[in-house]
């Protein structure tokens, strides 16, 4: 019982309010805003790694009349992604808006945003929850619309529109749920949940409006044109950690909350649109001929392959092999988190000095642009999954457990996912490290080549190395029926 | 029995009327015809929730469902030309779907609504909010769980409002004003902006004891804000520059204070000291009643006024100074 969680929530969006007064700091304030947090994230993780599962009740009211706040292996690994990639982008961002005209409401919005996320990770009840996601949803469409050009406000408005349709879907099944069992308590809810009628409505409402917030086929289609048209470090984090916040909640929802609610036939087919997601995404990535429209595309694939892990999930009895392939899910996220990010940074460097993102006309970036083409290939082994990345790993896990639960049937999708994905990276490298004129002459490393290649190397080579830490800390749950 | 009946009559007509108003707002073709729909819509379920013995949802639904979303859509309605836009072409076979797959949701909703209130009735937590009311610093059940059992979901709806207003502001240019009224409207004015602020301070203080509170209080406020627009008076009373900031931030900051003040007492985040909580909700209240009604407003101005953030001008007379 201390309040060492509220930190990653209260610095934020403390140094939002304070780069709202004081714009003309705001590249300063957005940038320590950014810092402060992840130092209170390090702290709180390494605190549930040395003593297990955190909670705060809020108020000091007891949780079910409060709101209680907790944090455990899962909501750590996903605030230290979102904490770092955050950092690294706000080090980027730095440099990408220091003169431009609506970089004092960058910066708020973006602190907020953090705010946001970490409230959702760390949020154990369900109506806490809808707001985090409702103030998540609307921080995202306003930066998405810092582009200002027609197309963006296009794909913003979409956006707006289909967000709110996800989180009200949600809302309804968060009612469903209080008038069926009379608390919104994550922790109490857990045990109370048995199947029956309003858990079946409700968890179908609750997913469903996730579903729509996670982009999985066919709900996808408002993805590519929000992250293609928004400012670049905007996409990264769009791609990287929004999506996957929604994610985080059906996980939370379908394995620990609903643990005993969820049918295979149900799992099945959020897998087969996984899978479908898979080959279609790979498909437009490879088609794609600018280069965070491929991007983009390239996300919506990457998230049908964590989709199509709920099958093998349900099929798993609880205990050590389900967490295996639990571990495997989330460091498959993590990794996608990483790479995805500095890919989408680096793909912001080129715009900036080439002045399009044109995949054909790219050729000759690889000489003037050493550092960014190497990011770019760094991450790229991360998309397609070769080692000693973590999705490599993570794939690994998957085909295992694959073989173990008797699912042949997943086999094609993944090798040609993987497959397709290797056409798209080598497509684009071919293209950069061709002779050319490209994106004209400049040797310097520039500051902002760092974080991205910084991002790059994570996804690449630490996730890969250190992936055990990953399955240590999944098993660490503060809720009943899922982990340990 | 057939007195019950009759008793119940004028809510089922309540609720048929309100189906039926829900559904000509979306099925209007005209949308200006759609967004007056929706106000009456909005003032009809005010007097449901009255009706369902929940007088603060009524006046949150009266004044910011109805009211300020009212004035936003048709001040957002008189930006597109001449204000005679029709509702974007659906095909009726869509069109159909959509209201089939809405039909079958509602009843699958209200069929389990009805298992679990009625055939299967859970323990809820009213019980317990009432029975902790004396240690919440407010005899308002409603006030008590906004502003201290749930107060963090309410900081949290607090920055909701500043980011839907951030959003606004980044859009676009700040619309243009209305010409000067005459007499007969000022003179109405001036009776009428009085009234109201101090209609929203009386909503503020009896929050505490009886319906009302920030949320309605704010709305009223802004209310005020909305007529002295109306009546030529561009800033609609609004300040400019750095105290308009302020008086974005002033609710937020000053929840957020309180929150991490007391714990340096050794408190949890939020946990007000007993002896104290009353006064530390009313202050907190009264600072995000000034806080959301400078967001409403800001956001029926509809934009960024001039100088608004002013880096961009900072550039500039750099540049020039070069």
């Amino acid at each position: 019982m201390n309040n060492l969680l509220i930190w990653p929530v209260a610095l934020p969006l403390l140094t939002a309010l304070l780069a709202l007064l004081w714009p003309r700091r705001s590249n300063w304030i957005g940038v320590a805003g950014t810092g402060l947090p992840l130092l209170a994230v390090l702290l709180v993780s390494w605190q549930v790694a040395a003593s297990g599962p955190l909670e705060l009740a809020l108020g000091g009211w007891a949780p079910g009349l409060g709101i209680a706040l907790r944090a455990d292996g899962l909501s750590v690994l996903m605030l230290l992604m979102s904490a770092l990639v955050t950092m690294a982008v706000a080090v980027y961002a730095s440099v990408y808006f220091a003169h431009a005209e609506r970089r004092g409401e960058f910066w708020v919005l973006w602190l907020l945003l953090i705010t946001a996320l970490h409230a959702l990770f760390l949020s154990g009840d369900l109506f806490n929850l809808y707001v985090t996601l409702e103030l998540l949803g609307l921080t995202a469409v306003v930066l998405a619309c810092l582009g200002g050009s027609r197309e963006s406000l296009q794909a913003a408005l979409r956006y707006l529109v289909l967000g709110l349709l996800g989180s009200l879907t949600f809302l309804i099944g968060v009612a469903l749920i209080y008038a069926g069992y009379g608390t919104l308590d994550m922790a109490a809810l857990g045990d109370a949940i048995v199947a029956g009628p309003t858990a079946w409505v409700a968890l179908s409402l609750m997913t469903g409006g996730l579903l729509i917030k996670s982009a999985l086929f066919p709900l996808h289609f408002w993805l590519p044109p929000a992250h293609a048209n928004a400012p670049a470090p905007v996409s990264a984090v769009l791609s990287a950690l929004v999506v996957k916040a929604a994610l985080y909640l059906i996980l939370r929802l379908w394995l620990e909350l609903f643990d005993g609610v969820v049918t295979q036939a149900a799992a099945v087919i959020v897998g087969v649109l996984g899978a479908i997601a898979v080959v279609w995404g790979s498909w437009a990535a490879l088609q794609a001929e600018r280069l965070k429209l491929m991007a983009a595309y390239s996300t919506v694939a990457q998230l049908g392959y964590l989709f199509m892990f709920m099958p093998l999930l349900a099929a798993l009895p609880e205990g050590a092999g389900r967490e295996l392939a639990l571990g495997a899910l989330v460091l498959l996220a993590l990794t996608h988190g990483f790479a995805k990010s500095a890919f989408f940074l680096a793909a912001g460097i080129i715009m900036q000095r080439a002045g399009h993102d044109r995949i054909a006309e790219l050729g000759g970036t690889a000489r003037s642009l050493p550092v960014t083409a190497f990011t770019i290939a760094l991450a790229g082994v991360a998309l397609i999954g070769l080692p000693p990345s973590g999705s490599f790993l993570a794939k690994w896990q998957m085909l295992s457990t694959l073989f173990v639960t008797g699912q042949w049937v997943w086999l094609p999708v993944i090798a040609v996912g993987t497959l397709l994905a290797g056409a798209y990276i080598f497509r684009l490298l071919g293209h950069a490290f061709a002779p050319g004129e490209g994106v004209g002459p400049s040797l310097s490393v520039g500051r902002e080549e760092i974080p991205a290649v910084l991002l790059a190397l994570i996804a690449t080579l630490l996730l890969g190395f250190w992936a055990s830490a990953v399955w240590e800390l999944v098993p660490i749950s503060a809720y009943a029926g899922g982990g340990a | 029995m057939m007195s019950q009946s009759l008793t119940m009559l004028p809510d089922l007509v309540l609720a048929a009327m309100l189906i039926g108003l829900a559904w000509a707002a979306l099925s209007s073709d005209d949308l200006r015809r759609g967004v007056v729909l929706f106000i009456a819509f909005g003032l009809l379920l005010a007097i449901v929730w009255a009706r369902l013995h929940a007088p603060d949802l009524a006046l949150a639904e009266a004044a910011i469902g109805a009211g300020l979303s009212g004035a936003l859509l048709l001040v957002a309605l008189r930006d597109e030309a001449g204000g005679k836009e029709t509702a974007g072409r659906v095909s009726q076979v869509s069109r159909w779907m959509v209201d089939l797959f809405a039909l079958i949701m509602a009843c699958l909703i209200g069929w389990v609504l009805w298992l679990t209130m009625y055939a299967e009735p859970a323990e809820r937590l009213a019980q317990l909010a009432n029975s902790m009311l004396e240690h919440s610093g407010v005899s308002n059940p409603v006030t008590a769980v906004l502003l201290n059992y749930r107060a963090y979901d309410t900081l949290l709806e607090l920055v909701v409002v500043l980011t839907a207003v951030l959003g606004v502001l980044v859009v676009g240019r700040e619309r243009r004003g209305y010409r000067q009224a005459g007499p007969v409207f000022c003179g109405l004015v001036h009776w009428l902006v009085p009234l109201l602020i101090v209609t929203a301070g009386y909503l503020l203080w009896v929050g505490a004891h009886a319906p009302g509170g920030a949320f309605q209080a704010g709305a009223t406020l802004a209310a005020a804000g909305i007529v002295l627009r109306l009546a030529g008076n561009d800033a609609a009373g609004l300040l400019d520059g750095m105290l308009l900031r302020w008086s974005l931030v002033a609710g937020i900051g000053l929840f957020l204070l309180v929150g991490l003040g007391v714990t340096i007492n050794g408190g949890l985040f939020l946990q007000y000291p007993e002896a104290w909580s009353g006064s530390l909700i009313l202050v907190i209240e009264s600072a995000a009643t000034a806080s959301i009604a400078a967001a409403l407003v800001l956001a029926y101005r509809g934009g960024r006024p001039d100088g608004w953030l002013s880096v961009a001008d900072y550039d500039n007379n750099r540049e020039v100074s070069r």
